[in-house]
């Protein structure tokens, strides 16, 4: 809701009382989620050019050149308040929003990725919140045709109240096909399309912006409902559209419906607009002026059209069968007019709707110290069993029952499915690009700053475990109240972690979105999510190189552990299994160390000298090794007494998950020339072992069943599902 | 040869289906909307149903499609004797509007399901199989209702006139229990009409037909197909 001051601010730009209408559309265009009025004041941390962006953050989607006049668009979004209350339908328009964000710029929808963290799945309402996100997500995605090509999932007792849906969408289009988000020529005609305007999601981003209370079953009807077919055909009508360059301007209606959509495209094209609301095709009688500018009922776009093109363009959209209307013009005179036959019910000047808000005072907190110490840590009595345990926590479990909920293959580009260390799809020109996304929200809660920075680089040794050299970053930022000082400094803090990866590793951040208030007040209590910056990474493959997978694919070469181990056991998924709990100083951000062996494993990949590869993430080097074996035809046998690091013992070794490390089969023969890279580079390396053509997993002191760990790992989430 | 491809309001694998059939020697494919109706198909020599979600599989995977105007012409074509190939949610409307026996329940695991499957094909020639018999194939599958099912005296006669084409198999073709990713009776994965000449098929041929996919096993029987309409 508007604050007091905000609503004094606007009365005295307006010189009067702003009316019912007004209210209710600066209440939308104002709040968190459409105004970043809390976030955008630190953006400017973030590295967002590029040689190769096309269009940076501030429209739909961020398009990237991949070279040969190909762009990738990407975008990137939450759908957590809504999802939290009604699964189904929150995830479904989640993958609907993303979708329209990217075709909206001109582009094919070719990819999508969805990022979901809820509480422990042995709560019911847990396992329920997941089930029905999932099949949300899937009966949508699949049904309009864009094939899943990566995601992530974690658990932690924070998400209880409060679960987050990211989604992802990529897309492509060469560069004389991009439609901007803008209305730049008075006169032209505003024309929207694709479904009928009804009272579902009204005011859905100031629900958004606010915390749960006791009463959020009542928000139910601030929750869209998507319907995957109209959006089908509004994805062909548009390709049609697209193709004959009819459009001078295009938006979806997302969060804050037709006020945002018309009123940033009047904002972006330095103009004004006049809408005519009893034109808008309604799906239900008796719909007031302001719930239809504020309406976010689902499958919507608004097309600016210039004269000589109308004529076309209707004809297009009546032979599609799609509900459209001629709602309005652009104007010259910079205000958002709202008319109902012919009466004047709202006159805001653009520059105050969009982003005129006054800016709120915000405090930056003190976060609480960490202790690098370790003396919590005992030495595993059993390995064997404790990497059963890891491989079977929640966290690291296999994901195959989400994943194959979804349709990985339409549009026959899908070149590695998900569950890899990245998912690959192929583009226009045989280019080929890699997916991953990722988020360790225990480093996060413990240091904001370097755990967010090292939860960008675990992305970044997944791409570059597969061969693939990053070149984008899309974020979504999910956090609790900026109004409370601890909450906020988390935010600041990582956008600072994030700001800093950027630009350490020269990459833009090209699309994003925040979301705040991610916390619930039950009976006083504030329940708060662990700072949630979930990061997608994409990379590029040099020409007709295959993607390297994980699992091991030859018997008798050698496994080379690269990069340095260091007793790092505070903020792992060992810690919490042990301690029930994480604390301490997380793993440490090691720019310098990343980028020697980002850039020696790509030459070593580069020179075809890596058969398999795996990066070392959540769980350490005894969840990597495991996850090369799991699968594939072969085995291991190694001798992991002596690691290079300062580890003090073979549990801190198997359970540390130090950055910047990576596992890499190479053969006998590659081993020479492998070697002389890692030296060049100076990046350590040592040689673990060696892959054997049994099915065992041989760590030397211990063995691990790999039928256990088969069966562990593939029941760790099932269990608390089925 | 002039090749129908199909596409119903939520069909969204036509463009992958005619990309390929372009690949293929003497196809050439062409979409038709269905709204265009049975008029659009007069010229066809042989039809693809892609997959997809027809009318969004809203009442029944494939049930408002299979009573639609195109699907008349659709049939008169199969009465002629061409080739008519219906790919998961196609397979789904051949079986709706009565080309094919049986139906295709919800999957036994009631969700949807996306994999790689392997399929035995079967030893008795089809126009479809030529030059597969008894092979192996690796193909992925990807819907929510893709359980076959039929009567008992339908499945006899699928079984005694060989009209089984593709089983669900594993990795050595033993069709087996757990190879079975739905739930349909025998493992049946593909199906065809008495005449030979029109194949339902619940995997995807056109996502396992280039070597980039990691798998060409689908490729032949869309070759086999384009040869059929040349017939």
């Amino acid at each position: 809701m508007l604050t007091q001051e905000e609503i004094a601010h606007a009365t005295k730009v307006l010189g009067r009382e702003p009316n019912e209408t007004e209210l209710a559309m600066l209440d939308v265009l104002w709040s968190e989620h459409c105004s970043y009025k809390s976030s955008k004041r630190w953006f400017h941390l973030f590295k967002t050019r590029g040689e190769r962006v096309y269009l940076g953050i501030g429209e739909g989607a961020g398009l990237v050149d991949i070279g040969d006049g190909v762009l990738v668009g990407v975008a990137m979004e939450s759908h957590n308040h809504p999802s939290q209350v009604d699964p189904y339908n929150g995830a479904a328009t989640g993958v609907g929003g993303i979708i329209r964000d990217v075709i909206s710029q001109g582009c094919k929808a070719v990819g999508l990725m969805n990022c979901l963290r809820f509480g422990h799945p042995s709560k019911p309402r847990n396992a329920y919140l997941l089930e029905n996100v999932v099949r949300g997500i899937s009966d949508y995605g699949n049904s309009v045709g864009i094939p899943m090509v990566g995601g992530e999932l974690e658990f932690d007792d924070s998400y209880d109240g409060n679960c987050l849906v990211n989604v992802v969408c990529i897309g492509v289009v060469r560069p004389e096909k991009v439609v901007r988000s803008s209305a730049r020529t008075p006169g032209h005609y505003l024309v929207m399309f694709g479904a009928t305007t009804g009272r579902d999601g009204i005011a859905g981003v100031s629900f958004a912006s606010e915390t749960f209370s006791d009463e959020e079953e009542e928000n139910r009807g601030a929750v869209q409902i998507g319907d995957p077919l109209a959006k089908k055909v509004v994805i062909d009508t548009l390709a049609q559209l697209v193709e004959e360059n009819l459009l001078d301007g295009l938006q979806d209606f997302g969060g804050g419906g037709l006020t945002s959509c018309a009123g940033e495209m009047a904002a972006n094209g330095g103009t004004g607009v006049v809408v005519e609301v009893e034109k808008v095709p309604l799906r239900e009688p008796g719909m007031t002026a302001t719930e239809i500018v504020i309406s976010e009922s689902q499958e919507r776009m608004l097309a600016v059209v210039a004269p000589e093109k109308l004529e076309r363009v209707l004809e297009i959209l009546g032979e599609n069968d799609t509900p459209h209307a001629v709602i309005g013009k652009v104007t010259d005179d910079g205000y958002y007019t709202v008319l109902e036959n012919g009466e004047d019910r709202a006159q805001l000047p653009i520059s105050l709707l969009v982003g005129g808000f006054p800016v709120p005072e915000r405090e930056e907190g003190s976060l609480p110290p960490r202790s690098h110490g370790i003396s919590w840590y005992e030495e595993p009595e059993d390995y064997a069993s404790a990497i059963i345990e890891l491989l079977g926590s929640v966290n690291i479990a296999s994901r195959s029952w989400v994943y194959s909920q979804y349709d990985q293959h339409v549009q026959a580009n899908t070149v590695v499915d998900i569950g890899d260390n990245a998912g690959v799809l192929e583009f226009p020109l045989n280019k080929r690009l890699a997916f991953t996304s990722d988020c360790n929200s225990f480093w996060t809660l413990l240091d904001p700053q370097q755990g967010t920075a090292n939860s960008a680089a675990e992305a970044l040794r997944n791409l570059v475990a597969t061969g693939a050299r990053p070149i984008l970053i899309a974020d979504c930022l999910n956090f609790g109240n900026p109004e409370r000082p601890d909450s906020y400094a988390q935010f600041v803090e990582a956008v600072r972690g994030l700001g800093r990866f950027s630009h350490d590793f020269d990459l833009p951040i090209v699309g994003g979105n925040v979301s705040l208030y991610n916390e619930s007040e039950v009976e006083g209590v504030v329940h708060r999510i662990n700072p949630t910056p979930q990061i997608m990474i994409a990379g590029i493959y040099e020409l007709g190189y295959s993607p390297i997978r994980r699992n091991l694919c030859t018997p008798w070469a050698n496994i080379f552990l690269v990069g340095e181990t260091l007793p790092e056991l505070n903020g792992t998924e060992y810690q919490r299994l042990k301690l029930g709990e994480v604390r301490g100083f997380p793993p440490a951000y090691r720019p310098d160390a990343e980028k020697r062996a980002m850039t020696a494993m790509l030459e070593a990949h580069k020179a075809g000298l890596i058969r398999s590869c795996n990066n070392i993430g959540r769980g350490g080097l005894a969840v990597a090794l495991m996850k090369m074996a799991l699968y594939s035809k072969y085995g291991f046998k190694l001798n992991t007494e002596t690691v290079p690091g300062t580890t003090e013992t073979l549990g801190q070794a198997l359970f540390s998950e130090t950055s910047a490390r990576y596992l890499a089969e190479v053969t006998e023969t590659n081993q020479p020339q492998f070697l002389e890279i890692m030296a060049m580079y100076g990046v350590p390396v040592c040689e673990l072992g060696l892959t054997v053509a049994d099915r065992v997993a041989d760590f030397g002191k211990f063995r691990v069943s790999l039928e256990k760990a088969v069966e562990a790992f593939e029941t760790g989430l099932t269990k608390y599902l089925e | 040869m002039a090749i129908a491809v199909l596409r119903f309001p939520g069909t969204n694998n036509e463009q992958d289906v005619i990309r390929i059939l372009n690949s293929i020697p003497g196809a050439d494919p062409y979409l038709v909307p269905s709204r265009l109706g049975a008029s659009a198909l007069r010229e066809a020599d042989g039809v693809v149903i892609p997959g997809g979600f027809s009318y969004g599989d809203y009442i029944r995977a494939g049930a408002v499609a299979a009573v639609g105007e195109v699907i008349e012409g659709v049939k008169s074509l199969a009465e002629e004797g061409r080739p008519i190939l219906g790919i998961c949610n196609g397979f789904q409307i051949l079986t709706e509007c009565g080309l094919l026996p049986g139906v295709l329940l919800p999957n036994n695991s009631a969700r949807f399901v996306c994999k790689w499957v392997y399929l035995r094909v079967s030893e008795e020639p089809t126009m479809f199989t030529d030059g597969l018999e008894n092979a192996v194939l690796r193909i992925p599958i990807a819907h929510a209702e893709g359980n076959y099912y039929c009567s008992p005296e339908n499945r006899s006669m699928l079984h005694a006139h060989s009209r089984i084409p593709f089983r669900y198999c594993d990795e050595e073709g033993n069709v087996t229990p757990e190879s079975n990713p739905n739930g349909s009776i025998d493992n049946i994965a593909a199906v065809v009409n008495e005449e030979g000449n029109v194949m339902g098929m619940m995997p995807h041929p056109e996502r396992a037909a280039r070597a980039a996919l990691g798998s060409t096993d689908g490729l032949p029987i869309l070759e086999n197909f384009v040869r059929g309409t040349k017939c």
